[in-house]
Protein backbone atom coordinates (compact mmCIF):
# COMPACT_ATOMS: atom_id res chain seq x y z
CA UNK A 1 0.00 0.00 0.00
CA UNK A 2 1.31 3.06 -0.93
CA UNK A 3 1.24 6.95 1.20
CA UNK A 4 -1.60 8.39 -1.29
CA UNK A 5 -3.46 4.95 -1.13
CA UNK A 6 -3.52 5.17 3.13
CA UNK A 7 -4.56 8.76 3.13
CA UNK A 8 -7.48 7.90 0.92
CA UNK A 9 -8.82 5.23 2.99
CA UNK A 10 -8.55 7.11 6.05
CA UNK A 11 -10.46 9.96 4.69
CA UNK A 12 -12.99 7.47 3.50
CA UNK A 13 -13.39 6.26 6.58
CA UNK A 14 -14.78 9.87 6.92
CA UNK A 15 -17.40 9.82 4.92
CA UNK A 16 -21.18 10.24 5.81
CA UNK A 17 -19.69 11.28 9.23
CA UNK A 18 -21.20 14.76 10.11
CA UNK A 19 -17.94 17.36 11.10
CA UNK A 20 -18.86 19.53 14.14
CA UNK A 21 -22.23 21.97 13.65
CA UNK A 22 -21.35 26.03 13.76
CA UNK A 23 -23.89 28.67 14.77
CA UNK A 24 -23.65 32.09 12.70
CA UNK A 25 -25.80 34.91 13.40
CA UNK A 26 -26.23 37.08 9.81
CA UNK A 27 -25.67 40.67 10.22
CA UNK A 28 -25.86 43.15 8.64
CA UNK A 29 -22.38 44.72 8.91
CA UNK A 30 -20.68 41.64 7.51
CA UNK A 31 -23.20 41.37 4.54
CA UNK A 32 -22.04 44.84 3.75
CA UNK A 33 -18.56 43.68 3.82
CA UNK A 34 -19.17 40.93 1.78
CA UNK A 35 -20.98 42.50 -1.27
CA UNK A 36 -18.51 45.22 -1.39
CA UNK A 37 -15.90 42.60 -1.54
CA UNK A 38 -17.38 40.99 -4.53
CA UNK A 39 -18.24 44.73 -6.12
CA UNK A 40 -22.40 43.65 -6.07
CA UNK A 41 -23.91 47.52 -5.20
CA UNK A 42 -27.77 45.73 -4.78
CA UNK A 43 -29.48 47.55 -2.25
CA UNK A 44 -31.44 44.26 -1.88
CA UNK A 45 -28.36 43.04 -0.14
CA UNK A 46 -28.78 45.38 3.03
CA UNK A 47 -31.41 42.94 4.31
CA UNK A 48 -31.33 39.78 2.30
CA UNK A 49 -28.12 37.21 1.72
CA UNK A 50 -26.82 37.11 -1.94
CA UNK A 51 -26.30 33.95 -3.34
CA UNK A 52 -22.87 32.94 -2.38
CA UNK A 53 -23.31 34.20 1.16
CA UNK A 54 -23.69 31.04 3.40
CA UNK A 55 -19.74 30.42 2.77
CA UNK A 56 -18.79 33.10 4.56
CA UNK A 57 -21.05 32.40 7.60
CA UNK A 58 -19.06 28.83 8.31
CA UNK A 59 -16.69 27.32 7.03
CA UNK A 60 -17.76 25.65 3.50
CA UNK A 61 -15.40 22.03 4.36
CA UNK A 62 -14.84 19.82 7.60
CA UNK A 63 -11.66 20.13 8.27
CA UNK A 64 -9.16 17.36 7.59
CA UNK A 65 -5.62 17.59 8.44
CA UNK A 66 -4.79 14.58 6.84
CA UNK A 67 -5.81 15.55 3.64
CA UNK A 68 -2.96 18.26 3.33
CA UNK A 69 -0.46 15.31 3.50
CA UNK A 70 -1.60 15.03 -0.34
CA UNK A 71 -0.01 16.51 -3.03
CA UNK A 72 0.95 20.18 -2.12
CA UNK A 73 -2.19 22.57 -2.22
CA UNK A 74 -5.73 22.70 -2.46
CA UNK A 75 -8.24 23.89 -5.57
CA UNK A 76 -11.90 24.47 -5.83
CA UNK A 77 -13.27 22.51 -8.22
CA UNK A 78 -16.78 23.41 -7.83
CA UNK A 79 -19.35 24.53 -5.92
CA UNK A 80 -23.60 23.95 -5.88
CA UNK A 81 -25.75 26.02 -3.61
CA UNK A 82 -29.53 24.51 -3.49
CA UNK A 83 -32.25 27.48 -2.02
CA UNK A 84 -35.15 26.60 0.23
CA UNK A 85 -35.26 29.83 1.47
CA UNK A 86 -34.28 33.09 1.77
CA UNK A 87 -31.88 33.87 4.64
CA UNK A 88 -31.82 37.29 6.23
CA UNK A 89 -30.58 39.68 8.49
CA UNK A 90 -30.91 38.55 11.84
CA UNK A 91 -31.60 34.86 11.13
CA UNK A 92 -29.86 32.77 13.14
CA UNK A 93 -28.07 29.57 10.85
CA UNK A 94 -26.92 26.21 11.96
CA UNK A 95 -24.18 25.02 9.58
CA UNK A 96 -23.64 21.09 9.30
CA UNK A 97 -21.14 19.92 7.31
CA UNK A 98 -20.14 16.62 6.00
CA UNK A 99 -17.46 14.79 3.90
CA UNK A 100 -19.85 12.89 1.32
CA UNK A 101 -16.99 11.53 -0.90
CA UNK A 102 -13.42 11.03 -1.42
CA UNK A 103 -11.83 9.66 -4.59
CA UNK A 104 -8.55 9.57 -6.26
CA UNK A 105 -7.85 10.42 -9.87
CA UNK A 106 -4.93 10.10 -11.89
CA UNK A 107 -4.24 12.11 -15.28
CA UNK A 108 -1.27 13.20 -17.02
CA UNK A 109 -0.31 15.63 -14.83
CA UNK A 110 0.04 13.38 -11.68
CA UNK A 111 -2.73 12.24 -9.11
CA UNK A 112 -5.23 14.10 -7.94
CA UNK A 113 -7.12 13.96 -4.65
CA UNK A 114 -11.08 14.99 -4.54
CA UNK A 115 -13.45 15.98 -1.53
CA UNK A 116 -17.03 16.35 -2.04
CA UNK A 117 -18.51 18.16 0.73
CA UNK A 118 -21.99 18.79 1.90
CA UNK A 119 -23.32 21.91 4.46
CA UNK A 120 -26.60 21.67 5.58
CA UNK A 121 -27.99 25.42 6.63
CA UNK A 122 -30.99 25.50 9.29
CA UNK A 123 -32.28 28.84 10.41
CA UNK A 124 -33.81 29.43 13.88
CA UNK A 125 -36.73 28.20 13.39
CA UNK A 126 -35.65 24.86 12.83
CA UNK A 127 -35.88 24.87 8.74
CA UNK A 128 -33.65 23.56 6.58
CA UNK A 129 -33.06 27.15 3.94
CA UNK A 130 -29.90 25.84 1.91
CA UNK A 131 -27.71 23.25 1.11
CA UNK A 132 -23.98 23.83 -0.51
CA UNK A 133 -22.32 20.54 -1.87
CA UNK A 134 -18.43 21.82 -2.71
CA UNK A 135 -15.65 19.72 -4.65
CA UNK A 136 -12.74 20.54 -2.71
CA UNK A 137 -9.01 19.04 -4.59
CA UNK A 138 -5.73 18.39 -3.35
CA UNK A 139 -2.79 18.39 -6.27
CA UNK B 1 -42.62 38.36 -19.39
CA UNK B 2 -41.51 36.26 -22.29
CA UNK B 3 -38.33 33.81 -21.63
CA UNK B 4 -36.68 31.96 -24.39
CA UNK B 5 -34.16 29.62 -24.96
CA UNK B 6 -31.34 31.66 -26.46
CA UNK B 7 -31.98 34.94 -24.45
CA UNK B 8 -28.70 36.14 -23.33
CA UNK B 9 -28.23 37.67 -19.61
CA UNK B 10 -26.37 41.11 -20.49
CA UNK B 11 -22.61 41.06 -19.53
CA UNK B 12 -20.87 41.90 -16.09
CA UNK B 13 -17.52 42.78 -16.63
CA UNK B 14 -15.36 42.97 -13.06
CA UNK B 15 -11.59 44.31 -13.08
CA UNK B 16 -10.53 41.92 -9.79
CA UNK B 17 -7.61 43.65 -8.28
CA UNK B 18 -5.20 42.13 -5.57
CA UNK B 19 -6.93 44.59 -2.57
CA UNK B 20 -10.24 43.33 -3.51
CA UNK B 21 -8.60 39.10 -3.18
CA UNK B 22 -7.46 40.37 0.45
CA UNK B 23 -11.08 42.51 0.92
CA UNK B 24 -12.84 38.70 -0.34
CA UNK B 25 -10.68 36.64 1.65
CA UNK B 26 -11.54 38.66 5.26
CA UNK B 27 -15.20 38.66 4.13
CA UNK B 28 -15.37 35.06 3.45
CA UNK B 29 -12.99 33.79 5.80
CA UNK B 30 -11.00 31.98 3.64
CA UNK B 31 -7.49 32.91 3.97
CA UNK B 32 -5.78 30.41 2.08
CA UNK B 33 -2.16 31.78 1.13
CA UNK B 34 -2.70 31.67 -2.90
CA UNK B 35 -4.94 34.59 -3.19
CA UNK B 36 -2.85 36.86 -1.73
CA UNK B 37 0.95 36.32 -0.94
CA UNK B 38 2.91 35.69 -4.12
CA UNK B 39 5.93 33.94 -3.40
CA UNK B 40 3.61 31.30 -1.41
CA UNK B 41 1.05 31.04 -4.64
CA UNK B 42 4.61 30.48 -6.98
CA UNK B 43 5.56 27.94 -3.99
CA UNK B 44 2.77 25.76 -5.19
CA UNK B 45 3.00 25.58 -8.93
CA UNK B 46 0.61 28.64 -9.52
CA UNK B 47 1.54 31.86 -11.85
CA UNK B 48 0.96 34.20 -9.01
CA UNK B 49 -2.22 34.87 -6.59
CA UNK B 50 -5.24 34.04 -8.59
CA UNK B 51 -9.13 34.25 -7.72
CA UNK B 52 -10.91 32.68 -5.10
CA UNK B 53 -13.50 30.19 -6.84
CA UNK B 54 -15.77 31.12 -4.76
CA UNK B 55 -15.23 34.84 -5.49
CA UNK B 56 -16.28 34.18 -9.17
CA UNK B 57 -19.51 32.32 -8.16
CA UNK B 58 -20.05 35.80 -5.96
CA UNK B 59 -19.35 37.61 -9.93
CA UNK B 60 -21.88 35.42 -11.58
CA UNK B 61 -24.55 35.47 -8.62
CA UNK B 62 -24.41 38.77 -9.09
CA UNK B 63 -25.15 38.63 -13.22
CA UNK B 64 -27.95 36.28 -12.52
CA UNK B 65 -29.46 38.60 -9.62
CA UNK B 66 -28.69 41.76 -11.79
CA UNK B 67 -30.79 40.22 -14.41
CA UNK B 68 -33.32 38.48 -12.75
CA UNK B 69 -34.49 41.17 -10.24
CA UNK B 70 -37.74 40.83 -8.39
CA UNK B 71 -39.16 38.62 -10.92
CA UNK B 72 -38.23 35.19 -9.82
CA UNK B 73 -36.31 33.29 -6.89
CA UNK B 74 -33.07 31.57 -7.50
CA UNK B 75 -33.08 28.05 -6.85
CA UNK B 76 -30.23 26.30 -7.52
CA UNK B 77 -26.77 27.71 -8.23
CA UNK B 78 -23.38 25.55 -9.43
CA UNK B 79 -20.55 26.53 -10.96
CA UNK B 80 -17.24 24.24 -11.51
CA UNK B 81 -14.17 25.94 -11.15
CA UNK B 82 -12.06 25.07 -14.98
CA UNK B 83 -9.40 27.40 -14.90
CA UNK B 84 -7.26 30.22 -12.54
CA UNK B 85 -7.51 33.61 -12.88
CA UNK B 86 -5.67 36.25 -11.69
CA UNK B 87 -6.17 39.96 -10.42
CA UNK B 88 -5.35 42.59 -13.08
CA UNK B 89 -7.20 40.87 -15.70
CA UNK B 90 -10.40 41.65 -16.72
CA UNK B 91 -13.08 39.28 -16.12
CA UNK B 92 -16.27 39.03 -17.97
CA UNK B 93 -19.71 36.81 -16.34
CA UNK B 94 -22.14 35.94 -19.21
CA UNK B 95 -25.20 33.50 -19.45
CA UNK B 96 -28.11 32.73 -21.41
CA UNK B 97 -30.91 30.98 -20.93
CA UNK B 98 -31.01 26.95 -21.69
CA UNK B 99 -34.47 26.04 -21.17
CA UNK B 100 -37.96 27.18 -20.51
CA UNK B 101 -40.35 24.71 -19.10
CA UNK B 102 -43.59 27.23 -17.63
CA UNK B 103 -41.97 28.78 -14.64
CA UNK B 104 -38.92 27.09 -14.30
CA UNK B 105 -36.28 28.32 -16.65
CA UNK B 106 -32.48 26.96 -16.54
CA UNK B 107 -29.65 29.31 -17.40
CA UNK B 108 -26.02 28.68 -18.13
CA UNK B 109 -23.52 31.14 -16.91
CA UNK B 110 -19.90 31.54 -17.10
CA UNK B 111 -16.92 33.59 -16.49
CA UNK B 112 -14.31 34.13 -19.46
CA UNK B 113 -10.88 35.47 -18.88
CA UNK B 114 -9.47 38.28 -21.17
CA UNK B 115 -8.77 35.61 -23.69
CA UNK B 116 -12.13 34.05 -23.99
CA UNK B 117 -11.31 31.37 -22.25
CA UNK B 118 -14.24 29.63 -19.81
CA UNK B 119 -12.55 29.36 -16.79
CA UNK B 120 -15.76 29.14 -14.76
CA UNK B 121 -18.93 27.30 -15.78
CA UNK B 122 -22.26 27.03 -14.38
CA UNK B 123 -26.18 26.88 -14.20
CA UNK B 124 -28.90 28.06 -12.41
CA UNK B 125 -32.46 27.32 -11.95
CA UNK B 126 -34.55 29.92 -11.49
CA UNK B 127 -38.56 29.87 -10.58
CA UNK B 128 -40.25 32.62 -12.23
CA UNK B 129 -43.23 32.90 -9.97
CA UNK B 130 -41.06 35.21 -7.64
Amino acid sequence: MTATTSIVDRLRARIGQDGPATEAMVEAGHLKRFVEAIGDPNPRWAEEAPPTFLVALAPASVHLAEAEEYGKGWLNGGNRFEYLEPVKVGDRIKATGRVADVYEKTGSSGSLLFIIFETDYVNQEGRLVARLRGTAIRR
Amino acid sequence: MSLKVGDEIPELVKHPTTRQLVQYAGAQGDFYEIHYDQAYAQSVGLPGVILHGLLKAGFLGQLVTDWLGDRGTLKTFEVSYRGIDQPARPYTCRGRVTKVDGDQVELEVWGEDSTGNRTTVGTATLDMKG
